[in-house]
């Protein structure tokens, strides 16, 4: 422990460990043969009746389309001497893109011809991965399948990604390790506002799948309403975050169902994220930068971790699979602990534990809800976690939950006033307040008064119990239940000791 | 119809494509250039056109085109298509051949060499059709200034059939050009041009030649709409010219 550490008595301090600076990467001993391969190598999507799904929500389909332009102008800019551009002219090109988007897909290709021309291998793991991308969003948004049959589908349309040499591995990285290089964080540094586009846009590449994942297709639109104007208006233009969006943080049951698309998609991300800071170095030669792309696609393919395990790994290196506990989708972030890690704007959370009375997950069973608002999702155990936590964030929010259908999730959403509305007809609440240990049990939710009256008739303790109405639920509020436990711990991204003496004494 | 328009016509054809995106260039829709680029690898695509000669010594034809192709491997498709045409002196629509294609794109642009790729044509006749006809290009596409290409195709035809005054063998060229429109504030047009040269049917005769320029316009996430114009701006003794051919197409991919 520090002998600031010891004066602050501040414990925690001690668990930290310095962060991970890797030397610059060199070539492996061998790197795959395509890597080399000189034909263009398309290929087309998996053949299935729910391709183009994404376009029965025209808005959402459009500023998924135009998520294609971001990376690849500015990629041509940094590949044709225009860096000096990018916070200016290419900045407003973009914007101007996503504010007018385009009503069908792009090519990234086609507009990046001189990046292509240099770094088409990396264009061919990219497309791939953007395919798993838009396919998993079209087979969630068919309205002709069952929410069994779209997970089934899910589960072989990863088969078939899988399938391919550019496939990107499904098992959990360290994201410290491949944020560790000399070259890393100079993009983010040096142009943040291009880079707050490319992460304003990752927070909606992965912030759609818990808005569509078991969510009835009639009620997929309703929520991308908020979501949309929640991208145009704030998360496009944020230069404040700390790391990239995670998939596991913006939509973790997705998350939770499919950890190997979830960790795919991140380590895809990554890739964005090394690729521009690659790029962005004025000291490497053109060859050398092509060496470290390579290097960079090596360190994320699924080839590379064949016979891997999720779970195991040596701690913060390339090969470190382990996850936080109960959060498979998501590898180790900058100074995570199986048990906690730090999310930008929210600070250290622990995934395994209700993100408001910190009490555990329950393993099985309902998983209670989720809350999504100001741009984050936090997962709780009961409907009344999810209202006070909803209720304590201004601007509006959406809850989707279980109920005692499995089939039938409810996806509330709320005004600026805190009104809600719901996608059930006739939801009855229960609410009894007692222990919050307990609160999954005695905080629910049911499509129909039937439903309730049959759970609370289950058990004896509930008996008695009232049905509440939505109206009626919607004006209970609890506050911060005496159970949530803040974890005090400095933000692990800011290296400079200053800001942690600041923000220990504002604890 | 005088042979030479039918020769003209089956020739022109016979074509294939890469998927349907507006800025996957693809012979016949709307003009008679390729890219360097296969259909990808899994992909159906089929297309259908119009259109309209207007020879100037003889009644305008009309033709249709109908072809499905299939990325079978990674940079390889084939295709098959039938191309009947209408001619109002023979006043019945007239469906003798078959045109079969293999196409392979060996290499995509790297650096500052032009992709590369090539194609195998074949009409093949039938119901009474006579005579086969062969085509082997090689597909030079480059990048110009930015975004703009150019397209390379060299053509070495054969055929079967044809008097003892006629070509067996022909050798033709085209420059074909294309830019998007639009960019970078709309993403869904490509303008096309191009200027081809290929000797005349006749032995000893010159070459024919024509410029065109049309538009491939991208209608949705899988189907691109075309429109093409061309003429001739030189023809050999004894063939007939055209002074404009109008060409519409559709492109689906699935």
């Amino acid at each position: 422990m520090s002998l600031l550490a010891l004066i602050l008595g501040v414990s925690t301090f001690a668990q930290e460990s310095p962060r991970v600076q890797s030397p610059m990467p060199e070539l492996p001993v061998s790197l795959p043969g395509w890597l080399s391969n000189r034909g263009a190598d398309a290929l087309f999507y998996k053949a299935a009746p729910y391709n183009w799904a994404i376009n029965r929500i025209p808005a959402f389909a459009k500023d998924m389309y135009a998520t294609s332009v971001g990376h690849a102008m500015a990629y041509e800019a940094l590949v044709t001497g225009k860096s000096q551009e990018l916070e200016s002219k290419t900045f407003v090109t973009i914007d101007r893109v996503l504010k007018n988007p385009p009503s069908n897909p792009i090519d990234e290709a086609e507009i990046s011809p001189r990046f292509v021309q240099k770094y088409g291998y990396l264009e061919k793991v990219f497309d791939w991965a953007h395919t798993l991308h838009f396919q998993t969003i079209d087979v969630l948004m068919h309205p002709g399948w069952s929410d069994t049959q779209k997970e089934a589908e899910i589960d072989r349309l990863w088969a078939f990604y899988s399938s391919e040499p550019y496939a990107i591995s499904g098992l959990p990285t360290n994201m410290e390790y491949l944020d560790s290089f000399p070259y890393s964080g100079a993009f983010r540094k040096n142009y943040p506002k291009v880079n707050g586009l490319f992460w304003g846009y990752h927070w909606l590449q992965t912030v759609n799948y818990d808005m569509l994942f078991r969510v009835p297709t009639a009620d997929q639109k309703p929520q991308y309403a908020l979501i949309g104007q929640r991208y145009h208006e704030t998360e496009l233009y944020r230069t404040d975050r700390d790391f990239m969006p995670m998939t596991a943080e913006m939509s973790p049951r997705f998350a939770r169902r499919f950890p190997e698309v979830t960790n795919a998609f991140d380590n895809l991300h990554m890739l964005h994220d090394n690729v521009n800071d690659i790029l962005a170095q004025p000291n490497l030669s053109d060859s050398a930068k092509q060496s470290q792309v390579k290097i960079a696609i090596y360190r994320v393919l699924a080839s590379t971790h064949r016979g891997e395990k999720p779970g195991e790994g040596e701690p913060k290196t390339l090969h470190d699979h382990r996850f936080p506990y109960g959060m498979p989708g998501m590898g180790m972030m900058v100074g995570s602990d199986e048990s906690s890690m730090y999310m930008s704007g929210m600070g250290w959370m622990d995934m395994s534990e209700c993100a408001h009375c910190s009490i555990p997950l329950p393993d099985e069973g309902p998983w209670g809800a989720t809350v999504s608002a100001e741009g984050w999702t936090m997962t709780v155990r009961c409907m009344m976690c999810a209202r006070d936590m909803a209720a304590e964030t201004p601007g509006r929010a959406i809850i989707r939950a279980a109920t005692e259908d499995e089939n039938r999730l409810l996806v509330m959403i709320s005004d600026e006033e805190g009104n809600w509305t719901s996608n059930i007809k006739g939801i009855v609440f229960l609410e009894e307040f007692g222990e919050h240990p307990n609160c999954s049990l005695w905080s629910r939710v049911f499509t129909s008064r039937s439903a309730f009256d049959i759970f609370v008739a289950k058990v004896p303790e509930l008996k008695g119990a009232k049905a509440l109405s939505l109206d009626q639920w919607s004006k209970l509020n609890y506050g911060t239940p005496d159970t949530y436990r803040k974890l005090n711990r400095p933000n692990p991204y800011h290296k400079d000791p200053p800001i942690r003496l600041r923000e220990r004494r504002d604890e | 119809m005088n042979k030479a328009i039918a020769t003209t016509i089956g020739i022109v054809c016979i074509s294939i494509a890469i998927g349907s995106d507006h800025n996957n260039l693809e012979k016949d829709r709307p003009l008679r250039f390729d890219d360097a680029y296969s259909t990808a690898y899994r992909s159906f695509e089929f297309q259908a056109g119009f259109g309209v000669d207007t020879f100037d010594r003889s009644k305008p034809v009309y033709n249709l085109q109908f072809e499905i192709q299939y990325g079978f491997a990674k940079n390889r498709d084939i295709s098959i298509g039938l191309d009947p045409y209408f001619t109002s002196e023979s006043g019945k629509l007239v469906g003798n051949a078959i045109d079969l294609s293999y196409f392979e794109g060996v290499s995509r642009e790297i650096g500052n060499n032009p992709a590369f790729g090539y194609r195998i044509d074949a009409g093949i006749p039938i119901s009474g059709g006579d005579g086969a006809e062969f085509r082997v290009r090689g597909i030079l596409t480059k990048t110009l200034v930015h975004y703009d290409k150019i397209h390379l195709n060299i053509d070495y035809l054969q055929t079967t059939s044809g008097s003892s005054g006629d070509r067996k063998s022909r050798m033709g060229a085209i420059i074909g050009y294309s830019n998007p429109i639009g960019y970078p504030t709309r993403f869904d047009r490509t303008l096309l041009a191009e200027f081809g040269i290929e000797q005349g049917m006749t032995t000893g005769s010159g070459y024919n030649s024509w410029i065109g320029i049309g538009l491939r316009n991208q209608v949705s996430s899988t189907t691109v709409f075309d429109f093409g114009v061309q003429a001739d701006t030189s023809r050999t003794s004894g063939e007939p010219s055209s002074p404009l051919r109008i060409s519409v197409g559709y492109s689906m991919n699935f």
